[in-house]
């Protein structure tokens, strides 16, 4: 399974990567640029220089008719002689000279041993003569009166040769520098990179707990997004982790003063002599048992509500069953508490969308902070509030209200504003507002204008009508 | 001797109230940082448990306070959080000695007991006077080397006496050391102890001064 992650990872990692891309294309497009260069270079040199051996053919031809002119009985001696500057057969920078001199009517008065048998009387001007055995390059010229006419020719193999090698001889030096091209490329490429490199190596070398921000100094432009969305990630994190471990420390510094109590109401039990300090000691302890288990059961919940992205079971919610469900609930958690939780739910209220459960929860820790804060003989009333797109079901009582420093951090975990004497988690409202996070609403504190504090579960949207 | 206690939690508070009172101290227990500036400022205390976590005022800042007033009153500091920063905190603003919760009864007791036997400036774990022995850890009392059975309000009271021979106790101190808010006295408690003592330990061990109070007799 891990193995297969592996190449499965590396496999498209060349393509993905950005120097490797880099280098593909620098390198592909001066491939392209460098061939067509050598093939223009090529094909231009090739051209020169038939036009070079073309004009040698004419003045070599030119040269013979003015040398006929006066030497017209000597003509003989003058092949042989001729012959001893032909140059060699093979040589392209010597090639040999072949000819044929003859006059106005055709008659061959002189050739060289080698000249193709070809008619003087031909036009005047170029022409290539295309045969299986040799091809030549042929200029005819004839003397202005008509009295003699030269014929000069080049095999064409030769010709070829002789371009083909200066063409090479251009392209040569080309071809050479290529490799040196793609290495200075590669080696451009690698060094603009580098920051890169050094970034993903600070990374890659941090302890998971480092969680500094990464330097953009000497990040190039096109990385610094990057870095500053890591660094806002880091920064999140961070936050997340601090809360994490503030609420680890929060929640053992909660579960060590019940633990301590019971510890220290145990010894006493043990160490007293008179049954009825025993009798108090014991029943401190039953206490402390019970209180422990809420503040657990607390953490637990919330402890699996943490992670939840969405409502557990959605459906839709009778909200005056809900109320009447969580008002009874209440009554029992605090028997002895007067009756004093009114509504005022009809029957046709609409039902909401979300988690029964959830909601019951969440309504039910407002109601019993309500019960548990205010004097006994202040009202307590649960109302629904109607904006058109969203419902808000709001405890409201007459008591005292809250002080506005304490209602700022009402909500916070394991903070308890209020009368200490009053036992309780502080995770009551942390838990309500969870829970309304989750229905896409939100926990509304507020201390009343006309007295008392109202505590709202806002933002219910509407169940979708069957 | 009296105590403060500050600790805001009402079930671990009564714990550590039964528990020190079972060890013979008077225990005041306040529930917040304001309460306790308060009786410190009104009463002679010879100790206090301090709880750090207290709402409102906490117990570091109450320390500080106590500390930039000149009390000198020795504080042990009960603390949940157990990192080395709270501790060296606690310490630092002024603590004599800090335990975590949860703890031990039996600890906080020897604790206690250590932290008064430095406040009074004595080495020994056991006071003596004459042929008296007083232990207060193991709460024993010999006369002679022959074990005495004494109260726990008759043992508080030597103690009281025993810590500092040459100081003359008038009767309000000594009841103050006894009880704790809240408790009854008799008008004449004191006198019924001290009767009880000279009982048993013989009648000039504890001196009467005219008009100041009670003092041991001269050692022999």
């Amino acid at each position: 399974m891990r193995e297969a992650a592996t190449t499965a990872n590396t496999a498209p990692s060349r393509l993905r990567s950005l120097r490797w891309r880099l280098l593909g294309a620098v390198c592909a497009a001066v491939l392209l640029l460098w061939l067509l260069t050598g093939w223009l270079s090529y094909t231009q040199a090739q051209h020169e220089a038939e036009e070079l051996m073309d004009g040698n053919l004419a003045q070599t031809g030119r040269l013979l008719l003015a040398i006929l002119h006066d030497n017209e009985d000597d003509l003989r001696e003058l092949a042989g002689r001729l012959a001893t500057v032909r140059g060699a057969a093979h040589d392209i920078y010597e090639p040999p000279l072949e000819f044929q001199i003859g006059r106005g009517d055709g008659t061959i008065l002189a050739r060289s041993e080698n000249a193709p048998h070809l008619p003087v009387l031909g036009v005047a001007g170029y022409s290539d003569i295309l045969r299986t055995d040799a091809s030549w390059r042929v200029l005819n010229v004839m003397s202005d009166d008509g009295r003699f006419r030269v014929q000069v020719a080049q095999s064409i193999a030769l010709r070829d040769r002789a371009a083909l090698e200066v063409a090479g001889q251009t392209v040569l030096p080309l071809a050479l520098l290529a490799p040196v091209l793609i290495l200075l490329i590669y080696l451009s490429v690698l060094r603009a990179l580098r920051p890169l490199d050094r970034l993903a190596g600070e990374v890659t070398a941090r302890s998971p707990d480092n969680l500094a921000a990464l330097p953009d100094q000497d990040v190039p432009t096109e990385a610094l997004p990057l870095v500053d969305a890591i660094n806002r990630l880091f920064q999140r994190v961070a936050r997340t982790l601090d809360n994490e471990r503030r609420f680890t420390a929060d929640a053992a510094h909660e579960l060590r003063t019940p633990l301590a109590a019971l510890k220290v109401h145990t010894q006493v039990a043990r160490l007293c002599r008179e049954d009825v300090q025993r009798d108090h000691a014991l029943q401190q302890i039953e206490c402390g048992v019970d209180r422990a288990t809420r503040l657990v059961e607390q953490l637990l919940r919330l402890a699996r509500l943490d992670p939840l992205n969405s409502l557990p079971t959605p459906g839709a919610v009778d909200l005056r069953g809900l109320v009447e469900d969580a008002i009874e609930a209440v009554y029992q958690a605090n028997p002895g508490a007067p009756r004093r939780i009114t509504h005022a739910l009809q029957t046709d209220t609409p039902a909401v969308a979300g988690d029964p459960d959830l909601l019951q929860i969440a309504l039910r820790n407002l109601l019993d902070n309500a019960l548990r804060y205010t004097p006994p003989q202040a009202s307590i009333e649960v109302k629904l509030d109607d904006d058109g797109s969203a419902l808000s079901l709001a405890v409201c009582d007459d008591g005292p209200g809250v002080p506005p420093d304490t209602l700022a951090r009402l909500g916070e975990r394991f903070f308890r504003g209020g009368d200490s004497s009053v036992e309780g988690s502080g995770l009551g409202l942390a838990i309500v507002t969870r829970i309304m996070a989750l229905h896409g609403g939100r926990l509304a504190l507020t201390n009343r204008p006309q007295g008392g504090f109202r505590a709202a579960l806002c933002g219910l949207r509407r169940a979708a009508a069957r | 001797m009296r105590i403060l206690l500050v600790e805001d939690d009402l079930l671990l508070g009564d714990g550590i109230r039964a528990g020190l009172a079972l060890a013979g101290y008077a225990v005041d227990w306040v529930h917040n940082g304001e309460q306790a500036l308060a009786a410190q400022a009104g009463h002679c205390y010879d100790a206090c448990v301090l709880d750090l976590g207290l709402p409102g005022k906490d117990g570091i800042a109450v320390l500080q306070e106590l500390r930039r007033r000149g009390d000198l009153t020795p504080v042990l500091v009960l603390t949940a959080r157990d990192t080395q920063a709270d501790k060296i905190g606690g310490l630092d603003a002024g603590a004599d000695d800090y335990l975590t919760k949860p703890f031990d009864l039996a600890e906080l007791q020897a604790r206690m007991r250590a932290l008064l036997r430095r406040a009074g400036g004595q080495a020994q774990p056991v006071l003596s006077h004459r042929d008296v022995t007083l232990d207060p850890a193991s709460k024993r009392v010999t006369c002679g080397g022959r074990d005495m059975a004494l109260s726990a309000r008759e043992f508080a009271l030597l103690q009281e006496l025993m810590r500092h021979p040459q100081h003359i106790r008038s009767r309000s101190q000594l009841e103050e050391s006894l009880y704790a808010w809240g408790e009854e006295t008799g008008s004449n408690t004191v006198e019924v102890y001290i009767h009880h003592l000279r009982k048993k330990l013989g009648a000039d061990f504890i001196r009467t001064v005219r008009g100041l109070g009670y003092q041991l007799g001269e050692g022999r």
